[in-house]
C-alpha cells in the first residue's frame, strides 16, 4: 500500500487549503471529507472583523484587528500565524480558485462591506467577484434594480430595499424563472443558465424592468462552473453591470467552491476520498493509518503525517454527547466549559457569545494538537481551522481566513 | 433407418425447426415495442466492438475471473470437440486426408478439448451453486446437465472402447482376417499390455511372443492405432474398473448409445431457453456493437432480439437496486432475470392473469437506474425494455402501482390512508421512515433537494412531485407518514443515491425514499385485496 507524506482529514475551508498548499510544495496528498461547512458558505473569505465579541467592534483593517487580537487574546489561534503568512496563504488560495473559474476580489489591508440575502452588510476581506458590481453600486447609492423569483425562497429583494432606507435609488421586482416554476432551489437553476438560451429569455424579461438602472442585481444563481461567463453574457444581454447576491444558505457558492477544489485538486496529484469521512484511526512512531468510509466501498490510507481540519460540530471533527465534547478521529483532549450548563448563555445573540463556541483543540506553536500529557500528540499530527479552541469564527468574521490561514501554517510546520 | 439416423434427423429437425422458430420471435415480440431504427456509432466500430465482446467474452469479466475462465475454457474445449470430433467426417476427414480417430494427434486432442472443456463447466457449475443457487431455476441446471453429460459419457465410452475385447475382435476380423490363432494371442498380448484391453483368457509372457506381437502390431494396426496412452484420461480411467469385472463389451454399448443420444439430446434442445444462448447472446452482442449504455428508440429487432439474450448469469438480479424490496414482497418479476421471462410470455399472450399482476407490480418498482444494463454480460439493453414495457402495459391499462399513485395527489392518498384501517402503516413500524434516529441531524438545509437529478428536470417539482426530498424527510420527522407514502417525488426517484451521498448529516435519504416505496406497494396491495 502507498505511503501517502500528508493525509488531511477534512474537506471544508481548511482541508482544502492544507491540501492544495501541500500539493503545490510537492508532497503526495490523500484527502477524505463528506459534505460540511464549506457547502453552506456564502463565497466571501472573512479574515477578521469583529473584535473584541463582546463590545462588537467592526473594524476596517483587518491586520490592525490582527494586532489587537494578538495582544488581548493569546490564545487565540491567529497568534501562531504571522500577517505575511496570512497574505501568502490567501493568495496562493485564491490564485488556484481563479484558474478554477472562481475570480475574489478585495481591497488591500482593507475589509469590503458587502450586502447580505437579508439586506444587512457584512464586513468581509475578499469576495467573489461576481458580487464586486453590487458593492460598487451600493457604495454610490446608483440607480439599482434587484431582482429576486417567485419561488425562490433564498433571497427576498424587497427584504433587501426595506432594510436598506440609505439606498433610495434601489428598485426590486420579483419575476417568474424562465423554464422552471413552483418551489425553486438555487442549484438546478444555476445549472439551467448554462444554456445561453435561457439567458436570453431572463434577459429578456429583466430589460423592461431595468430601463433606469445602472445596475442589475440576482440572487446567486449565475452559473456553476461557468459564472464568469454567464455573468459576462448577463451584462452583454443587459448592457450594464450586473451581481450577484448571496443567497440564504445553502447558496450556490459553497456548491461552486467545492466543485472548483473537485476540478483542481486531482489535477494537482491530490487524491481525493470524497464522501468519505474517517472510521478508524492509528498512529504510531511511523505514521498514520486510516479506514475512510464504511461498507464495500471503505478505503485504507497509510500517511507519515496527517492533519486534522475535520472542523467543529457541523463538519463532525467534534462530538458532543449529554454531558462531553469528544474529538472525533484520535479522541484528543478538548478545551470546553466546565459543565453543560455553561455550554450556552441564555440568550442566543448575547453579544458575549457562548463559551462552547470556544471549545476545539489545544495546540503547539507548530498548529502539533496537545495530547492528554499536554505534549504534542504526535510529532507530525498538526491541525487546522475550526476545530482550534479558542476562537469563535462566526462572531468574529474570521472562519474562512482562519482557516486558510492555520492549513497554510500546518503545511509549512509539516 | 438406424437408431444414429433417427436421432441425428429428428435432433437436426428439432434444432434447425426451433432456432426457426427463436429467430422468428425476434422479429415478432420486438413489433410490440414499434419503434424507429437506431443510428448509434459508426458501423465499423460497432462491428469491431460486437465481435471483441463475442470472441473475448469482455462483459463476462466485469464480474470477476471465475465465470469468464470457465466460459472460456468451455468454449476453447467444446468448439474444437464439436467440429473436429462430432463432425469428423463432414469436417475432419475431408481436410486430413490421413485422418483416424484414434491416431495422434486427434486422439490426444480429443482428451485434451475434453478435459479443458470439462475445467470450464466444473468452474461454472461451482459458480453457479456458491454464487446463484437462489436464483437458478431447471433450465439453467439442465444446461450444466446435459453437457457435462455428454462430456462425462464420451470420456467413458472411450475407456471402455479401449478396454473392450469385443472391439478388438471386430478389428481383427475386419482387418487380419487370415490371422494364425498362434498370432492372435501374440497380438492380443502385446494389446493388452501396451494398449490396455482386457482379455478374459490366459496371455502368454514369453518374450518372443510379446516379440511377435509387437510386430504384427507395427504391420497391422500401427497405421490406424496410436498407443491408447496418449489418450491419457480416458486410458487413465479404465483404473477404475476393477480388473475383476469384465463389463468392457456391455458397458461400450450401454455408453455408446448414452453419449450419442445425450449428444442428439444438447443438438435438439438447443432452441429450448437457455440452451439458446450461445446463439442468441452473440447475435445480441453483435447488434449491440459494443456500447454499454442505453439507447432510447433501438429498433423493433434487436428489442426482440434483446428479449431472448438471456443467459440466466444472474449478474442482474444480484446487482438490482431494488432487490431488497423483492425480500420484503416476495414478487420475483421485481428482479431483471426473472421479470425478463415474464415479459416474454406476456409479449407471447401466454402470461397468466396472477403472472401478469406480478409482472406489472415488478415493473413498476423497478427504478430504471441502469445497474442491470451495466452488469448485463449479454450486452442486453434491459433498461430500454424496461422504459418500452412499462409505456405497453400502462398503454394496456396496466399502470401499476406507479399509474395509480399517480391518479390521486400526494394530500388525497394521504386522507385515503389515514381513513383505511392499514394497522401501522408499514408493516412493522419499525422502518428506517418510523425510527427518530434516522433524520436526528436533518437541518432541512435542500442540499437533498439541490443535488437531486430528478427535481432538476421538473418544471414545476411541487407540481410534478408533490414533495421535494426535504420535504418529504421533515414530514416523516413529524410522523405524519401517510402524507408521504403517495408523493410522486416516491415514485419518481431513480436511486441515483446523490441525496444520501450530499447530505451533511448522514440521513438516509434514497433509502427512505425506497423504503416508502416498497410501503406504497404494500399498501396498494391490500387495497385491491390482493394477498
Amino acid at each position: 500500500m502507498k505511503t501517502y507524506d500528508v493525509m488531511v482529514i477534512g474537506s471544508g475551508f481548511a482541508g482544502m487549503a492544507a491540501a492544495l498548499f501541500a500539493a503545490n510544495r510537492g508532497l503526495s496528498v490523500v484527502q477524505t471529507g463528506a459534505t460540511g461547512g464549506i457547502d453552506f458558505s456564502t463565497g466571501f473569505i472573512d479574515l477578521l472583523a469583529v473584535h473584541p465579541i463582546a463590545e462588537q467592534k467592526v473594524w476596517e483593517d483587518p491586520f490592525a484587528a490582527l494586532a489587537a487580537l494578538r495582544r488581548d487574546l493569546p490564545a487565540h489561534p491567529y497568534c501562531r500565524v504571522s500577517d505575511d503568512e496570512i497574505s501568502l496563504a490567501l493568495q496562493e488560495f485564491t490564485n488556484f480558485l481563479g484558474q478554477h473559474g472562481l475570480c475574489y476580489r478585495g481591497r488591500d489591508k482593507k475589509n469590503t462591506l458587502a450586502l447580505t440575502s437579508a439586506g444587512t452588510l457584512k464586513p468581509t476581506y475578499l469576495l467573489p467577484c461576481t458580487l464586486w458590481n453590487g458593492v460598487e453600486a451600493r457604495e454610490k447609492k446608483a440607480n439599482t434594480l434587484i431582482v429576486d423569483f417567485h419561488g425562490l425562497k433564498g433571497l427576498s429583494a424587497r427584504q433587501i430595499a426595506e432594510v436598506r432606507k440609505d439606498w433610495p435609488n434601489l428598485k426590486t421586482a420579483r419575476i417568474n424563472f424562465p423554464g422552471m416554476g413552483g418551489e425553486l432551489y438555487p442549484e438546478h437553476m444555476a445549472w439551467s443558465l448554462a444554456d445561453p438560451a435561457r439567458r436570453a429569455e431572463l434577459a429578456e424579461m429583466v430589460a423592461p424592468l431595468a430601463v433606469e438602472a445602472q445596475y442589475v442585481g440576482f440572487p446567486a444563481i449565475l452559473g456553476m462552473t461557468d459564472t464568469s461567463i454567464v455573468l459576462r453574457h448577463m451584462e452583454e444581454l443587459l448592457g450594464r453591470p450586473v451581481f450577484e447576491i448571496p443567497t440564504l444558505p445553502p447558496s450556490i457558492a459553497g456548491p461552486r467552491l467545492r466543485a472548483a477544489f473537485d476540478r483542481g485538486l486531482p489535477g494537482l496529484g491530490v487524491r481525493t476520498c470524497t464522501q468519505k469521512l474517517v472510521t478508524r484511526a492509528e498512529s504510531s512512531e511511523a505514521g498514520f493509518h486510516f479506514t475512510a468510509g464504511s461498507g464495500s466501498t471503505s478505503v485504507d490510507i497509510s500517511a507519515r503525517s496527517a492533519i486534522l481540519a475535520s472542523g467543529r460540530f457541523f463538519g463532525k471533527g467534534l462530538k458532543a454527547d449529554r454531558h462531553h465534547i469528544h474529538e472525533a478521529i484520535f479522541d484528543l483532549p478538548v478545551t470546553q466549559p466546565e459543565n453543560r450548563g455553561r455550554w450556552h448563555r441564555p440568550a442566543f445573540f448575547d453579544p458575549q457569545g457562548h463559551e462552547i463556541n470556544q471549545a476545539g483543540l489545544e495546540t503547539d506553536a507548530g498548529l502539533r494538537p496537545l495530547g492528554a500529557d499536554g505534549k504534542p500528540f504526535h510529532p507530525r499530527l498538526h491541525a487546522a481551522g475550526a476545530i482550534l479552541a479558542h476562537q469563535d469564527w462566526m462572531r468574529m468574521k474570521c472562519g474562512a481566513g482562519l482557516a486558510i490561514a492555520t492549513a497554510y501554517k500546518a503545511v509549512a510546520s509539516l | 433407418m438406424d437408431f444414429f439416423s433417427i436421432g441425428l434427423t429428428l435432433a437436426c429437425v428439432s434444432a434447425a425447426g426451433g432456432a426457426l422458430w427463436r429467430v422468428r420471435t425476434w422479429f415478432l415480440r420486438g413489433k410490440a415495442f414499434a419503434k424507429g431504427g437506431n443510428t448509434g456509432p459508426g458501423v465499423f466500430r460497432r462491428f469491431v466492438g460486437g465481435l471483441a465482446d463475442v470472441i473475448l467474452l469482455r462483459r463476462t469479466l466485469r464480474d470477476g475471473p471465475a465465470r469468464w475462465t470457465g466460459h472460456m475454457l468451455l468454449v476453447l474445449g467444446f468448439l474444437p470437440l464439436i467440429f473436429l470430433h462430432a463432425m469428423d467426417d463432414v469436417v475432419t476427414r475431408p481436410i486430413f486426408s490421413a485422418y483416424e480417430p484414434t491416431l495422434d494427434p486427434w486422439q490426444f486432442l480429443r482428451n485434451l478439448f475434453g478435459l479443458i472443456s470439462l475445467t470450464g463447466l466444473a468452474i461454472l457449475a461451482m459458480h453457479r451453486i456458491t454464487r446463484l443457487k437462489h436464483e437458478s431455476i431447471a433450465q439453467d441446471w439442465a444446461l450444466l446437465a446435459v453437457i457435462g453429460g455428454v462430456l462425462v459419457s464420451g470420456f467413458f465410452l472411450e475407456s471402455f472402447k479401449i478396454m473392450s475385447p469385443g472391439d478388438f475382435t471386430r478389428m481383427t476380423d475386419d482387418y487380419f482376417p487370415e490371422a494364425e490363432s498362434e498370432e492372435l494371442l501374440a497380438l492380443k498380448t502385446y494389446w493388452a499390455r501396451e494398449n490396455g484391453v482386457r482379455f478374459t483368457i490366459f496371455l502368454p509372457t514369453a518374450p518372443e511372443i510379446t516379440e511377435l506381437g509387437a510386430q504384427l502390431h507395427e504391420d497391422r494396426c500401427a497405421g490406424c492405432h496410436a498407443p491408447t496412452a496418449t489418450a491419457f484420461v480416458s486410458r487413465s480411467m479404465t483404473a477404475l474398473v476393477p480388473s475383476s469385472m469384465n463389463i468392457a463389451d456391455q458397458g461400450r454399448t450401454v455408453l455408446w448409445y448414452a453419449h450419442v443420444a445425450l449428444a442428439f439430446i444438447a443438438l435438439g434442445l438447443l432452441p429450448w431457453g437457455k440452451f439458446f444462448h450461445p446463439v442468441a447472446t452473440a447475435a445480441n452482442l453483435l447488434v449491440r456493437g459494443g456500447s454499454r449504455t442505453s439507447s432510447a428508440g433501438n429498433s423493433s429487432f434487436s428489442s426482440g432480439l434483446a428479449l431472448d439474450a438471456c443467459t440466466r448469469c444472474g449478474q442482474c438480479s444480484l446487482h438490482c437496486s431494488v432487490a431488497p424490496i423483492h425480500k420484503v414482497l416476495g414478487n420475483r418479476d421485481i428482479l431483471p432475470m426473472d421479470k425478463l421471462l415474464d415479459l416474454r410470455q406476456h409479449l407471447d399472450g401466454s402470461l397468466s392473469p396472477t403472472g401478469t399482476a406480478a409482472l406489472v407490480e415488478g415493473s413498476h418498482i423497478c427504478t430504471e437506474c441502469l445497474r442491470c444494463t451495466q452488469v448485463c454480460s449479454a450486452g442486453i439493453d434491459l433498461q430500454d425494455l424496461w422504459a418500452t414495457s412499462k409505456k405497453v402495459l400502462t398503454e394496456a391499462g396496466r399502470a401499476g402501482v406507479d399509474g395509480e399513485i399517480r391518479k390521486s395527489t400526494a394530500a388525497e392518498w394521504a386522507r385515503d390512508f389515514s381513513s383505511r384501517n392499514l394497522g401501522r402503516i408499514g408493516s412493522t413500524g419499525a422502518g428506517l421512515a418510523d425510527r427518530a434516529e434516522s433524520f436526528w441531524g436533518c437541518v432541512q438545509c435542500t442540499t437533498c433537494t439541490g443535488v437531486c437529478p430528478v427535481v432538476a428536470v421538473s418544471e414545476d417539482p411541487s407540481r410534478d412531485l408533490d414533495l421535494a426530498p426535504q420535504q418529504i424527510m421533515n414530514l416523516l420527522r413529524m410522523g405524519l407518514k401517510a402524507q408521504t407514502l403517495g408523493a410522486r417525488m416516491v415514485w419518481s426517484c431513480t436511486t441515483c443515491y446523490k441525496c444520501q451521498e450530499h447530505c451533511p448529516q448522514g440521513v438516509p435519504v434514497a433509502d427512505i425514499l425506497y423504503e416508502l416505496r416498497q410501503l406504497g406497494a404494500d399498501n396498494l396491495r391490500k387495497k385491491e385485496g390482493r394477498a
